[in-house]
């Protein structure tokens, strides 16, 4: 009737891999930020929690000049004390700021908001932007990496194997002359679900620009690029009419719901809106 | 089960425990090892109730798995501070007033302690964010910022930090403060009694539906189930507060989601989950009705076969789905109409709204050998709680004693029976004690919220800005129940024409029924609602006319002499006043940035309602003990300012007086806490009572010191004679001759009656003793693009008639206030086809420390012509204003039209988009 499960704490990343290959129905439990908040809903239907929050391994973040690579186990409020300088720090500060409250930050974990696969999972977007990959590990298999984009595959679902952990995000950094902007829109100030979030980066030549990624959050069943957008950039100057395209064209790129939390034509409008606040901003920086 | 041993560090000592995977950080400090002082207000993340250190790191201990701390350090409120001994930050939210409730205070502690663990003096913003995982209902955050604000600049001190001067008007720390303050008060879900067992109600999953069987049989069957009562086997009567529709459990149908169709009680709440999802309640669907508008249309499904049928104490014609009806007129309208050079017309819509106390419901029961059922519960009303069960049950009241908890926030929601029926007949059939505590989910389905309004209104002005005429049809949808609509609907029509003379004025008020959650009387209930449609109509007017709304509104504010719509005569009126220092506070006259916007809204209030009766009795040491049969549900009236006015009729110091709790067995009756009643109304029957007492101790000095009553007075410790303070007896002596002499105690009662307030006019309330006038102000920017508001900073005018403990009376403005910018800006009880989409905080979203915006209080003393020193109530009207100042800041800053609250981005955004079009 009731399900009880077991709960196993390994000592390291390898102890951990090897107790998800070695049993069935086995969760990994990280922050507890939302599998906490599942199991207060409906009993979880798992055997076995494995709790990661105790490896150090996955708690560290790497960087060189030219790549950054966070911990699974990293804390948004880590995140949030985090300076790594130029347009990963304009990025991530809001971000980090505008995640839940300073409870939540204190326990959520990177890697726990990419599993979720929330379509609202505030890092998403950041991290598409940045073209960040996952690096997944196995007992069996060892590492693999993934481009985000392919490890969000739909609603709540993910490339993860069962047998699989998150171990790492990794990205480049990008080039000191890079451009950025990030907003979230909700109905509060403080621990506010994203209604739309949005965050870009833009490398102009004068006033060409020569590469763009545009992420978006709560506009479509998982978080994604804006790839018309885009493309509607790619090697357009930075004009009045480029940014009503490309605005546009980001909302042929989402494919909101309607929901209590918003309608989708609010949504949609917001993308627009948002996009061109983001490109007038980076054009009159 | 699969239990495991957790060793780790709680509040500094080596704890060792044995937990299951599934227990919660938050289960194991409060179930294993009793420390109740972390609490639990919803379960998901989402209220900060039960923030602990982890490893010096404040988070949410319902979020960790109790095994995740397995060497760890956990600190918990119990580890911070001890009465007599607190934390600086403690000593700090006790000396600014920061405590009301005091649910949500344990957690903000430890917030605040671990943002000062690391900071010494932290700006405004960091203390903001800081806390802003912490919801609290009650204070408006404006007085914790404040106390973080005092201790970052060394302004906080031991030995300050508890005011004792109770003297008239001095902001006494209330006696509650400490207790509260250190996690040592004791709420419902705190009580625990040996053998207990758990509860929960199953509900029904349908709008309307026939139920066509019901069989336990499974369920019983079940390993650890003790107990399942549904209505096959209850003896029931209907029950309510004006209309007597209700029931404890469906009879042969449901008429919500959410209805109570059984409760089950077994060894684990696990279990009785599990057990009542076994009951099988076969159900045929009914076509449902959602809207009050279609409900009351002539082929629309009916909820209630006879809605004439059930006892109502007004007068109305009722048929179909329409549960109560009034017309109040005044004047001739159409008259009124043609003497108009305009006319605005507008329909103005708010939605349904939770009470939102971070406390849920808690109730646990307990049968004795003789057969009398105890119930411990979180109510505003213990009499009427006994009274209800009595009912509802249909048992002599004699078999219920009410045990009222510290309340963890009320605000009406607490005003209703909620668990207590279930949980005594729970109690009754297993025979063990039962405690039944709702999810955050149920609560914000299973409880009764704030009646939506649909408020149409018609105004005539002449272009001077002369009011002529003012028609209002207000509907209110109640929900499967009609309960409180009644008394909804009837203050509301007092709220009609705002504070403002119009002398023909014709207002309709309907109350339908629908299957949507069933509504009650929240904080002001229809203030916030009218407040918005008047306050929006009236600078909808302004516009009209093209007349400055503060002008529009000084040019037809009452006066003394004035008439209520129900033919009360108005005396001690400031409402001119409140709105002169609201617009001066606020800059009224200058100049707005593109884009940004001030608004400004007046209204005015009851204050006091029903008598009471207050008892005084000695001590043999010459102390006394303030016995009155009401509750604090938080603001702390009680606490300090009925002390106060006791100490002040006595002529002693407050200190010497103790507030004596008890329960229904042993406290004089009482109407219970709501209806702004407690320091005008408990606070002059304590006056009264010290005055009675006060007599007696004179008398009995007279005696001793051989000289006229007249000639004593009674100084602190001592009755003396005048003039001659050699010639003194001290009132421990005074009394201890009195007890031996009597064997009992010297008791001073009072009571005061409930006159009826004179009225010209039939209403079903008619008039209520010192209303209160207000007015608020706000200034704001918006973001056309997203539809964002930004508040910017709040003025809030309120005229108390004699402020017996500012900040008390200031805390009760702050928390008002973030209660009405929620209810503008983002509450609402989203219901589609009667399914609350939004059960829980995480999007059902009360005002964040970071949302409150800088809030300046200002008390206006105009004192009541009745009532004990002037006292006007100030605990219901700050929660009205702000649905409609805000509206007004937003016409002022973008120039649009509003309709309905909240005024989220979206919303904003569909105003825009209909003004350009
Ligand atoms: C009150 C509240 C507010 C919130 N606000 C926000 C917000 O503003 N923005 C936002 O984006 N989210 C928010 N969330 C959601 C949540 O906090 C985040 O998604 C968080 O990052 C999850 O991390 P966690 O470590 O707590 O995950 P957990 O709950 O521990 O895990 C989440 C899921 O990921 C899996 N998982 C975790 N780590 C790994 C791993 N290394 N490898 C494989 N699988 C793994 C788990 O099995 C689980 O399925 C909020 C949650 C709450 C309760
Ligand atoms: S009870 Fe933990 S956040 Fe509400
Ligand atoms: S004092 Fe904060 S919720 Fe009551």
């Amino acid at each position: 009737m009731i399900n009880d499960f077991n709960f196993v704490q390994p000592s390291s990343v390898a102890e951990a891999l090897e107790a998800l290959s070695t049993n069935d129905g086995v969760q990994a439990l990280a922050g507890g930020t939302n599998v906490m908040v599942n199991m207060k809903r409906a009993p979880l239907q798992t055997e076995c929690l494995i709790d990661l929050s105790k490896l150090d391994e996955l708690k560290t973040i790497c960087e060189d000049d030219d790549c950054i690579r966070l911990g699974a186990g990293v804390t948004i409020s880590e995140l949030l004390n985090w300076k790594p300088g130029g347009v990963v720090e304009r990025l991530m500060q809001p971000m980090c700021h505008a995640f839940a409250g300073p409870l939540i930050r204190n326990l959520a974990t990177v890697g726990g908001n990419v599993c979720d696969t929330s379509a609202a999972a505030d890092l998403s977007p950041v991290l598409l932007a940045l073209n960040a990959s996952v690096e997944l590990q196995s007992a069996s298999q060892g590492s693999r990496m993934l481009d985000l984009r392919d490890f969000f595959q739909g609603v709540r679902k993910t490339a993860l194997r069962k047998d699989e952990l998150l171990t790492a995000i990794t990205f480049a950094r990008p080039d000191d002359d890079a451009r950025c902007f990030y907003y979230k829109l909700g109905k509060r100030k403080a621990d506010a679900i994203s209604i739309v979030s949005i965050a870009m980066i833009l490398k102009l030549d004068k006033d060409i620009v020569s590469a763009s990624s545009i992420g978006l959050g709560a506009v479509a069943p998982v978080a994604l690029r804006a790839v018309a957008a885009e493309n509607t950039l790619k090697g357009a100057a930075l004009n009045d009419d480029t940014i009503s395209a490309a605005a546009e064209a980001a909302v042929s790129d989402s494919s909101p719901i309607d929901d209590f939390r918003a309608g989708g034509d609010y949504r949609r409008q917001m993308v627009e809106v948002l996009v061109k606040k983001g490109l007038n901003a980076i054009k009159d920086a | 089960m699969n239990k495991k041993t957790l060793n780790f560090s709680l509040n500094g000592l080596a704890e060792s425990i044995e937990v299951t995977p599934r227990t919660r950080l938050l289960d194991a400090l409060r179930n294993k090892l009793g420390l109740t002082g972390t609490k639990e207000g919803c379960g998901t993340g989402d209220c900060g109730s039960c923030t602990v250190l982890l490893d010096g790191k404040a988070v949410n201990s319902c979020m960790v798995a109790a095994l995740q701390v397995e060497g760890c350090e956990v600190t918990t409120i119990e580890g911070v501070g001890k009465p007599g001994d607190l934390h600086p930050v403690q000593q700090a939210m006790v000396q600014e007033g920061g405590i009301q409730c005091g649910f949500c205070t344990p957690g903000m502690v430890m917030s605040l302690k671990s943002l000062f663990d690391e900071e010494s003096n932290p700006n405004e913003e960091a203390v903001r964010v800081a806390i802003s995982s912490n919801l609290c209902r009650c204070t408006g955050y404006t007085k914790i910022i404040e106390a973080a604000r005092a201790l970052g600049a060394g302004e906080v001190d031991a030995k300050t930090a508890i005011n004792k001067d109770g003297a008239l008007g001095s902001s006494m720390t209330r006696m509650d403060a400490e207790e509260k303050v250190t996690g040592r008060a004791i709420y419902a879900e705190d009580v625990q009694l040996p053998r207990m067992i758990h509860g929960v109600v199953l509900r029904s999953p349908y709008a309307h539906a026939k139920i066509l069987s019901f069989d336990s049989s499974e369920a019983e069957r079940l390993p650890g189930v003790k107990a399942i009562v549904s209505a096959a086997d209850t003896d029931m009567d209907y029950f309510g507060y004006e209309l007597h529709d209700y029931r404890v459990f469906a009879v042969d149908k449901v008429r919500f989601r959410g209805e109570p169709v059984a409760a089950v009680a077994a060894t684990t709440i696990d279990i009785a989950r599990h057990a009542a999802s076994k009951i099988k309640v076969e159900y045929e669907e009914l076509p449902a009705v959602f809207d009050p508008e279609a409900a009351m249309a002539d082929d629309a499904p009916l909820l209630h076969d006879d809605c004439n049928a059930y006892a109502l104490d007004w007068e109305t014609e009722r048929s179909g789905n329409l549960c109560y009806q009034m017309k109040v007129d005044d004047g001739d309208i159409e008259k009124g109409f043609a003497e108009a050079d305009e006319i605005v017309e507008a329909e103005y819509e708010t939605p349904e709204a939770h009470p939102g106390s971070i406390e849920p419901h808690s109730s646990t029961a307990m049968m004795d050998a003789n057969g009398r059922i105890t119930v411990w519960t979180t109510t505003q009303k213990p009499f009427a709680f006994r009274g209800f069960l009595a009912k509802a049950l249909k048992r002599p009241i004699s078999t219920f004693k009410i045990i009222p908890t510290q309340i963890g926030g009320g605000f009406g929601g607490k005003l209703f029976p909620c668990l207590e029926p279930y949980a005594a007949l729970l109690a009754e059939r297993a025979d063990l004690p039962v405690q039944m505590t709702l999810t955050r989910e149920e609560e914000m389905y299973g409880t009764l919220l704030r009646h939506p309004s649909k408020v149409k209104l018609k105004t005539g002005v002449k272009n001077d800005g002369t009011l002529v005429a003012h028609s209002v049809r207000m509907l209110f949808n109640t929900g499967a129940y009609g309960l409180y609509g009644p008394n909804t609907s009837a203050l509301a029509s007092l709220m009609a024409t705002g504070p403002y003379r119009i002398p023909n004025v014709s207002i309709t008020g309907l109350v339908a029924y629908t299957n949507n959650v069933p509504c009650g009387s929240v904080r002001c209930p229809g203030g916030p609602q009218m407040a918005f449609a008047v306050e929006a109509h009236i600078d909808k007017i302004a516009r009209c006319i093209d007349m400055d709304p503060l002008a529009l509104r000084l040019k037809n504010a009452w006066e003394d002499g004035d008439y209520t719509c129900s033919g009360q005569k108005l005396e001690s009126v400031s409402i001119k006043e409140c709105l002169q220092k609201a617009a001066d506070a606020i800059d009224w006259d200058k100049p707005r940035q593109p884009g940004e916007g001030k608004g400004i809204a007046a209204n005015w209030w009851v204050s006091g309602t029903w008598g009471t009766q207050s008892l005084i009795e000695s001590n043999e040491d010459g102390t006394f003990r303030l016995i009155t049969g009401t509750v604090d549900m938080g603001p702390g009236g009680l606490t300090s300012s009925v002390l106060q006015l006791a100490a002040e009729g006595l002529g002693v110091p407050v200190d010497s007086i103790t507030l004596v709790q008890g329960d229904t067995d042993t406290m004089p009756w009482d109407h219970g806490t709501g209806g702004s009643r407690m320091t005008f109304t408990i606070g002059k029957s304590a006056y009264e009572a010290a005055e009675d007492i006060k007599r007696q101790l004179l008398e009995e000095a007279a005696n001793d010191l051989e000289a006229s009553v007249n000639d004593l007075e009674l100084v602190k410790d001592r009755v003396q004679v005048c003039g001659d303070p050699a010639s003194h007896v001290l009132l421990s002596k005074l009394c201890y001759q009195r007890h031996k002499k009597h064997g009992g105690p010297m008791v001073g009662v009072s009571s005061v009656l409930d006159d009826p307030v004179p009225t010209t006019k039939k209403h079903p309330i008619g008039g209520f003793p010192a209303p209160s006038f207000c007015a608020h102000a706000v200034e704001l920017s918006v973001d056309e693009s997203t539809g964002e508001i930004d508040l910017k900073r709040y003025v809030a005018v309120h005229d108390v008639g004699n402020a017996i403990n500012p900040v008390g009376c200031e805390g009760q403005i702050e928390g008002g206030v973030a209660m009405g910018l929620g209810m503008a800006l983002m509450e609402e009880i989203r219901e589609e086809e009667g399914r609350v989409m939004n059960p829980g905080f995480a999007d059902y979203l009360l005002l964040t420390a970071e949302d409150m915006p800088p809030t300046q209080s200002i008390l206006v003393e105009q004192p009541a012509v009745e009532g004990p020193f002037g006292i006007k109530g100030v605990g219901e009207p700050p929660i009205a204003p702000p649905t409609g100042a805000v509206a007004n800041a937003l016409i002022d800053a973008i120039d649009v039209d509003v309709a309905r609250l909240p005024l989220t981005p979206e919303e904003v955004s569909a105003r825009i988009r209909i003004r350009q079009s």
